[in-house]
């Protein structure tokens, strides 16, 4: 059931450009798709261990900047540079983590907040290496042959697979841990932190592990923010509102599970585009109360809410 | 050689002394009981132990090698398990998961972890609530699961912080032959425990503390004719 579900989702993800050629729908799929692969990597610490970032933007910011950097100062390939994003987010989410997780609680919520807003005004103001507030532009990308044709990146179809696969590996790569020791140990730390370390779990490290291995993706999603959007500033890849964002898309999705992302992605994309069109600075209320309805209703998210279904009925 | 040995052991928070120069020892093999007045410091000393808390002062050694500073999972490691006095099982979780979660520690594939799990399961007659979630278990049986989550770490000695708080008479005949069998197992045993006629009747030696200092340590039928021991409990006149 899972598998043949899994099967057609893929097949119609591989299909969709063929479907339509309008670039606004392709943009909105490249969308959904970017944001699954955010919800899923937030989900990777936020759902499995319990651990509330609400500053992810960091990681997303890194990635883009280093792609950017990399590419427009050193010549470094900027698919390269993607990776070295990804790298970079992890790199330095480490010490972030050896610090913050010692902290109990909401306090660690509050400390990545802080982080965030710290990294965000350091880039702003750190004019020689991000041009500050002007933001970074990359004019032209490099040629890339793929199968013997050259890959034309001024369409939309090629960041659409690359889309693709980003968000599908992140789902998998969220599959593997719910089977894994770690994903076991994830959820130890988040159902209770002193019984967690009794059974001989080093929680501060088992955490470290989770949150590079989630900062890593969210780095290669920002290296792809920057190929796609070709522009950063740090109000862009660093704002508190992606941070949030991310937040939202694994919790209206579903907590800990390996669909809900795409499934939170695919909702709240709606909605906003849908709203946005028609009430434009005010569709944020409607984003709000259908936030609002999800956690008092859904707690377990949509994802979640359609397994229990399936549960009890079968 | 002791298989514990604590050496001026000291906690204070604050302005207040919970565990003052405490001095013990334990032998391998032997079943202590820990008792005392509520605010002894006696859960203090087994966090003190278990690397929960830093003490302010003191040595503790597991076989010559001193475990103050590890973290507690670095402890557990050493073959040291503990249980909580208000129990803390991983609530969204079966039973069987609890204590797969703990035998991981030395099974790295997770259907090994599991076989393991079952047998422990079985050893605390758990068997049949193995697919039941944490939190739908009675106390007891949260008791057992914390019980057997412990033993899912294969330790050479077990903290039990009041096994038996809240059972009612047979539960705590059932756990005091637990105890003993695993005591059979070659597990050395420490417990703290309110219910006195269970903690005679299954320690070996009791150490009675009382605002955090030691006064009496000794055979159960001593211990309780002691006469600092008469007078922490029920008060001077009595003594």
């Amino acid at each position: 059931m899972t598998r043949l579900l899994a099967a057609a989702g893929l097949l119609l993800l591989a299909s969709a450009p063929l479907l339509t050629g309008n670039p606004f729908f392709q943009h909105l799929m490249i969308m959904v798709l970017f944001w699954t692969l955010l919800g899923a990597s937030w989900n990777l610490l936020g759902g499995f261990a319990g651990q509330v970032s609400f500053g992810h933007a960091v990681f997303l910011g890194i990635g883009a900047y280093v792609t950017m950097l990399s590419y427009l100062s050193l010549g470094v390939s900027p698919f390269l540079g993607m990776l070295a994003g990804g790298i970079v987010g992890a790199m330095f989410a480490v010490p972030i983590g050896l610090i913050c997780f010692r902290l109990r609680g909401p306090y660690f919520s509050l400390a990545t907040l802080a982080v965030a807003e710290i990294v965000r005004l350091v880039a702003l103001n750190w004019e020689q290496l991000t041009a500050g507030p002007m933001g970074l532009l990359i004019t032209h990308l490099p040629p890339v042959s793929f199968a013997g044709a050259t890959i034309d990146w001024e369409s939309k179809v090629p960041f659409y697979y690359l889309a693709v696969i980003l968000a599908v590996s992140a789902m998998a790569l969220t599959f593997a841990v719910s089977r894994s020791r770690l994903g076991a140990y994830l959820t130890a730390v988040r159902e209770d932190i002193d019984s967690a370390e009794a059974v001989g779990i080093d929680t501060v490290r088992t955490r470290v592990v989770a949150l590079a291995l989630s900062a890593f993706v969210v780095g290669l999603a920002g290296g792809f923010y920057a190929l796609y959007f070709r522009y950063v500033d740090p109000d862009a890849v660093f704002a508190i509102s992606l941070s949030v964002e991310m937040v939202f898309i694994a919790v209206v999705g579903g907590l800990a599970t390996t669909a809900g992302p795409i499934v939170g992605a695919v909702v709240l994309v709606s909605i906003g585009e849908i709203f946005r069109d028609r009430f434009q600075a005010g569709h944020l209320i409607f984003y709000g109360l259908f936030m609002m309805l999800v956690i008092r209703y859904l707690p377990e998210g949509i994802w979640g809410g359609l397994q229990r279904l399936f549960r009890d009925r079968g | 050689m002791a298989l514990l040995e604590v050496r001026g052991l000291s906690k204070v928070f604050g302005g207040l002394r919970a565990v003052s120069d405490l001095s013990f020892a334990l032998h391998p093999g032997e079943v202590l009981g820990l008792i005392g007045p509520n605010g002894a410091g006696k859960t203090t000393v087994f966090n003190l132990i278990t690397g929960f808390l830093a003490p302010t002062a003191g040595q503790i050694s597991l076989e010559g090698q001193s475990l103050v500073g590890l973290k507690p999972h670095a402890v557990v490691k050493k073959g040291i398990a503990r249980t909580f006095q208000v129990v803390k099982p991983f609530r969204h979780l079966t039973a069987l998961e609890n204590v797969t979660l703990a035998a991981f520690l030395h099974e790295r594939s997770r259907p090994r972890a599991q076989a393991r799990a079952q047998q422990i399961l079985a050893r605390v007659q758990l068997s049949a609530r193995s697919a039941a979630g944490a939190a739908d278990l009675t106390l007891s049986e949260q008791k057992r699961l914390e019980i057997a989550r412990a033993l899912a770490t294969d330790p050479r000695l077990l903290f039990l912080d009041e096994p038996m708080g809240g059972l009612n008479p047979t539960e705590i005949e059932r756990a005091c032959e637990l105890v003993r069998e695993i005591r059979q197992d070659g597990v050395t045993v420490i417990l703290v425990e309110h219910h006195m006629r269970a903690i005679m009747r299954i320690s070996d030696r009791i150490i009675v503390l009382h605002h955090g200092e030691k006064i009496a340590d000794g055979a159960p039928q001593d211990v309780v004719q002691d006469r600092n021991v008469i007078r922490a409990y029920l008060g001077e006149r009595a003594a």
